[in-house]
């Protein structure tokens, strides 16, 4: 192969290029912002906006969302998002629980193909991130951007026909795996012509929130603004590159598809989850953030070094070296905006630790804005070859994707909904003794169902790396793990059905909280 | 703010709008971002250096395995001195250094009235097939089993080792070209061993009388019955050739069977049935075998004759595997493996199996196996010391010379009894 | 940060660059790489197999890629040399899989080649393991009274057959046995075949030291 040394420096080169790129972009902005505030963009943060009759010139960083009818144009389709979320949580909870119990005792469910592992296990996947994490996850960015922009949702309509679009497609792509019909790829299994209603579904929510941007009434954007605004342009592009038919075969496709699923990961739910977590902690605080100039370091890394990290799921595998060292080195290099952002977040959160006590929701974000901390602390190690070449097949993995996926996004994702429920239906929730229990329940049950494969997964990786001991060993070992895997699995299924009962009752309630400010927090 | 919040006064109130202070970055975040990026740099520069590198290398293997896998292919043109050397190392083992022979053991190569009669082209057919059963060479009798060397030697070298053996151990004006012997290798494909003298008296004209075929007769019912047990198994097990293969060659880890002693066979499948030995699959298959089944299953494949189905597939290196089979090392006390498993690897008794051209994944399988007590039925745990001892390159390394050498005839001499109280027993099934 | 457009077209612009170093310029180094001299493409039933193992999503729990020996004991354990590339020219979609719960299928049909192996197995896997925890797959064969002419019986111990009658492999399992025994990769890799060799460089740059403190001795 004569192509690899060029192709090795080619990279190297690339790379300096890229970093020092992303150095100057962000000093720019940040020299600009933090050293010339009377500058145009740093003095509209202190505008009050459409607000002003509102708030009054004394109180910048105040604007009324309520008053101003902005959370009304907003609460419908945040609610249509939210209650299909929590669907796909509920069934997307049982289906895995029940293909964890599958490997625990096998003869269980084998009567029919609808009910094997191999696809109780991938519903469940899809489910709960198409159905579950990005509709939540969008019902925040519905919620957030009116908001942070000081105007009304534009095209509130078409986030309700997309979520409908969305939803049908959904259960066709769900019906679809479970009766065989797959792509055959991780992440990528709903078929393509399915996929195509997706998309359209996607649009109809790209649309709206580009029509709200175009007519926001602040100049300045902010964090949470950044983050929802790249990923739903990143999100539409992976996923129609990802399923044109016919264009990807063999090795090739084996790269695009870890393109694609770390990149749903990194570019779709990451942000999703960060941008969440900056609005909501500031504003139940009622404290900023740290830095600008910090969380300028941190979308921009993110966006550079996270896109590249795809391949280290091919670490060993048949896929150029150069290739997989460059997924590595970045992988490594994702230290930098993680820090960022723990810097940012936690710092608010550490000075005012107070506001825990006070608010459930909080504590739901918090605990998930330190899940991302630690997982992409985790998830960078673990690109390291010399412990990857441990844990790369095995259960470790697992435990890795569901404390990303899982402990961060979806912990953020429930303080969210806590938070805005209230606010959207102007109810309380009924049982808001319940919102306690689900934490305790999802925090608990997380953490054996964390533990379990991390210790399991090592252990089974160290088995299969030792030529001595028979490979059944890799086997036999983890069972005890994967029970624990199904405890904690359980618990947490308990917790979202506790979730559910709590928004399904609040449905009945008559309205309540009717332009009531002086309860904040929704169970105290 | 009509409203006032009254509640607590570190509660804010809901018109609250976060924003970022217009702070600097602390300075241990450049400190941790410059160290990851130079060392992002430094890690991108070895792998473009070192990927130049590994590809050479690796291209080298693969020439080099690729010459293994297809002997047939190399088209060299044949050296003088060449065969004088492949006869010292394929050959002289056996019929000795000048081709001498061993008295009613192995018959003499030198000055040999059957290859006076055959040339240099009867000399690749024997080479390229094997030969066994009896055999009248220079009026003296012989019954032995010579393997096949079609798996380890190219049509080149057979064609070298048969012009040295005709020329110079002869001094008849007979050669061969490697192409004559590229085309006898496609005749005899899939052929069993010359059936001794019998069988080489219809390849060459003018033999000295040669004693009648032990195997003209016609099979017994129970070998019949072994046969189809062995290719067709049963109503609830396996046969056997669906895994060892129609030859009994084995492949990856599943063994080579032909040519193994029936009675290590049979110890095999019995310490299956008890669990002495572990292997899910053959404890099942052993489980539902009869006594008589094993017998006769053993005897079956102790007499088979197969060519080898192995080769080197671990990137051992068979110059220290070579090391290891004929001398040990002593640095780790582990003896020569031909010490106990017989000259050229062809096997000892019940408790020794044959190793030559067993299956590498086979071979470095079991070896590990041994290391790590999964395996543990050997006569005073000789082979958990030796296992332990052997490093992962020590065992690939074993594996693939034994993978490389010719692999060792059948032999029917060695077959067990079969009890006649228990074949009436047993045999209903 | 106060501009859309500005921060859509750089956010956009990362990602083209991040497709163009994952996806692009490794699709054409694999495309030049072409197919591994010695694969065979598949038959009409062992690709109707394939889409069987693809459905059942066997891919979660068995990966299609042997490590290289300085990696891991891939090859001792039977799964076969390291992968290339070029093995894969034919797979749409890919299986390579990032899950051992169960062992490597590259060269299953090179290991375990027996039909009524691989269907008994296939209907109850711990008839033969017991430790197994691999589903079993009952609906792709059918209880029957007596097996026809062509149909193919599969032998179960007494613990798991069925009272009366015979069990017969339907069609998909047949296929998919016939896809599992056509899982050979035995043949020579190409020399300069595409895969991470990462690890071997470790061992390489490693090896000098070795070297050395093998002639102190």
């Amino acid at each position: 192969m004569q192509i690899t040394p060029t192709l090795g420096l080619l990279l190297t080169l690339s790379f300096v290029v890229s970093l020092l790129a992303l150095s100057a972009l962000i000093w720019a902005i940040a020299n600009k912002q933090v050293h010339a505030p009377d500058q145009d963009d740093a003095r509209s943060i202190f505008q009050p906006g459409e607000g002003a009759e509102i708030a009054p010139p004394t109180q910048p960083h105040h604007f009324d969302t309520e008053r101003s009818g902005i959370d009304k144009s907003s609460s419908g389709p945040v609610m249509w998002l939210i209650g299909m979320g929590v669907f796909w949580l509920i069934y997307g909870s049982i289906h895995g629980l029940a293909a964890s119990l599958e490997l625990n005792l096998p003869d269980l469910m084998s009567g029919s193909a609808q009910m094997t592992f191999g696809r109780m296990r991938t519903v469940h996947l899809n489910s709960v991130i198409f159905g579950w994490s990005s509709q939540a996850g969008l019902a925040a960015i519905f919620w957030i951007i009116p908001r942070i922009f000081h105007t009304p949702l534009r095209l509130g309509w078409m986030v309700k026909l997309g979520t409908l679009i969305w939803n049908l497609a959904l259960v066709a792509g769900v019906a679809a795996i479970a009766n065989g019909w797959t792509d055959g790829l991780e992440w990528l299994e709903i078929p393509w012509q399915i996929d195509i209603a997706l998309a359209i579904g996607a649009a109809c929510f790209v649309a709206p929130l580009i029509a709200t941007t175009r007519a926001r009434t602040v100049h300045h954007i902010y964090v949470s603004g950044w983050y929802f605004l790249a990923a739903v342009l990143w999100f539409p592009v992976l996923f129609v590159i990802a399923n044109i038919p016919g264009l990807h075969w063999g090795v090739e496709q084996a790269t695009m598809n870890w393109w694609f699923a770390h990149n749903v990961l990194g570019l779709w739910l990451t942000p999703l989850g960060v941008g969440t977590a900056y609005y909501f902690i500031p504003k139940i605080i009622g404290k900023p953030i740290y830095s600008y100039a910090v969380s300028l370091v941190g979308f921009w890394a993110l966006a550079l070094f996270y896109s590249q990290v795809g391949i280290h799921h091919l670490i060993g595998g048949p896929v150029p070296t150069w290739l997989v060292t460059l997924s590595i080195v970045h992988s490594i290099m994702m230290f930098v905006p993680v820090i960022a952002v723990a810097i940012n977040q936690h710092v608010t959160v550490a000075r005012n630790m107070w506001a825990l006590k006070a608010s459930m929701p909080l504590r739901f974000i918090w605990f998930g804005a330190l899940s991302y901390t630690i997982a992409s602390f985790q998830g960078s190690i673990e690109a390291l070859r010399s412990v990857n070449t441990i844990t790369h097949f095995t259960q470790y993995t697992i435990g890795h994707a569901h404390l990303g996926a899982y402990a961060f996004v979806s912990l953020v994702l429930f303080g969210a909904i806590y938070q805005i429920v209230p606010r959207a239906t102007g109810k309380y929730f009924p049982f808001p003794r319940l919102i306690g229990w689900h934490f305790w329940l999802v925090v608990v049950g997380f953490a054996i169902y964390f533990f379990s494969l991390t210790i399991g997964g090592v252990l089974q990786g160290l088995a299969m790396m030792d030529a001595t001991r028979p490979f059944a060993d890799s086997v036999t070992l983890l069972k005890p793990y994967l029970e624990g895997r199904s405890l904690g699995g359980g618990l947490m299924t308990l917790g979202h059905i506790l979730l559910a009962v709590n928004l399904i009752a609040l449905a009945f309630t008559k309205r309540t909280r009717d332009l009531e400010t002086e309860t904040m927090v929704a169970a105290q | 703010m009509s409203k006032k919040n009254k509640q607590d006064p570190r509660l804010p109130d809901e018109t609250f709008e976060p924003y970022e202070e217009p702070r600097l970055i602390p300075l241990p975040v450049y400190w941790i971002a410059i160290a990851l990026a130079i060392w992002g740099v430094v890690t991108l520069v070895q792998t473009s250096n070192a990927g130049h590198f590994a590809d050479k290398e690796r291209a080298a293997l693969g020439e080099k395995t690729a010459s293994v896998a297809s002997p047939a292919a190399s088209t060299a043109a044949p050296d003088t001195g060449a065969g004088k050397a492949l006869f010292a190392d394929n050959c002289s083992s056996c019929h000795g250094d000048a081709g001498e022979g061993v008295a009613d053991a192995i018959p003499p190569l030198h000055a040999s009235d059957v290859i006076k009669a055959g040339g240099a082209s009867a000399i690749s057919q024997i080479v390229m097939r094997g030969i066994g059963g009896p055999l009248i060479v220079d009026k003296a009798n012989y019954d032995g089993e010579m393997p096949s060397f079609s798996s380890v030697l190219s049509d080149t070298e057979i064609a070298a080792i048969a012009d040295y053996v005709a020329t110079d151990l002869n001094g008849m004006n007979s050669t061969v070209s490697p192409d004559q012997v590229a085309e006898i290798r496609t005749a005899s494909e899939d052929m069993d061993p010359w059936d001794g003298g019998a069988g080489l008296a219809s390849l060459i004209n003018g033999l000295p009388p040669q004693p009648a075929s032990e195997n003209a007769s016609a099979p017994s019912p129970e070998a019949t019955a072994t046969a189809s047990l062995a290719s067709q198994g049963t109503a609830n097990i396996w046969s056997c050739a669906s895994c060892h293969g129609d030859k009994g060659e084995g492949t990856q880890t599943v063994p080579r069977l032909a040519g193994l002693a029936p009675a290590y066979l049979a110890k095999q499948l019995h310490d299956f049935s008890k669990g002495t030995r572990i292997s899910d699959s053959m404890a099942y298959v052993a489980k539902s075998l009869s006594e008589t089944q094993i017998t006769e299953l053993a005897n079956y494949y102790g007499a088979m004759s197969s060519p080898s189905g192995a080769q080197p597939a671990l990137k051992g290196d068979l110059a220290r595997g070579e090391q290891l089979a004929l001398s040990g090392d002593y640095s780790k006390n582990v003896p020569a493996c031909f010490t106990c498993h017989g000259t050229s690897g062809i096997g000892v008794g019940a408790q020794f199996p044959g190793l030559a051209a067993q299956q590498p994944a086979y071979i470095a399988h079991q070896l590990a196996m041994w290391a790590g007590g999964a395996r543990h039925n050997s006569p005073l745990g000789l082979m958990a010391g030796i296992g332990k001892a052997l490093s992962d390159e020590d065992r690939r390394a074993v594996a693939d010379y034994l993978a490389s050498l010719p692999p060792a005839a059948g032999n029917a001499k060695t077959a067990l009894a079969v009890s006649p109280t228990l074949k009436e027993t047993t045999n209903v099934q | 940060m106060n501009r859309y457009l500005p921060l859509a077209i750089v956010s956009l612009a990362i990602l083209a660059f991040a497709t163009l170093l994952l996806v692009i310029v490794p699709g054409m180094q694999i495309a030049a790489d072409g197919v591994a001299p010695g694969l065979k493409p598949y038959t009409a039933a062992e690709a109707r197999g394939r889409a069987v193992y693809v459905s059942m999503g066997c891919l979660y729990c068995h990966s299609q890629q042997p490590r290289d020996e300085a990696q891991a004991p891939d090859g001792e354990r039977g799964w076969g040399r390291a992968s290339v590339a070029g093995d894969y020219a034919y797979d749409a979609p890919h299986q390579l899989g990032t899950m051992r719960t169960g062992p490597d299928l590259m060269n299953i049909g090179d290991r375990l080649p027996s039909q009524d192996w691989q269907l008994t197995h296939l209907y109850q896997p711990r008839a033969i393991s017991n430790w197994s925890i691999m589903p079993a797959y009952p609906f792709l064969f059918t209880h029957k009274d007596k097996a026809g002419p062509t149909d193919v019986v599969v032998k179960l111990p007494p613990a798991y057959a069925p009272k009366t009658g015979v069990i017969v492999a339907n069609q998909d399992a047949l296929d998919l046995v016939s896809y599992l025994q056509g899982m050979k990769h035995d043949y020579a890799p190409p020399g300069d075949g595409l895969r991470d060799n990462g690890y071997a460089q470790i061992d390489a740059r490693q090896m000098p030291q070795t070297d050395a403190a093998k002639a102190a001795q």
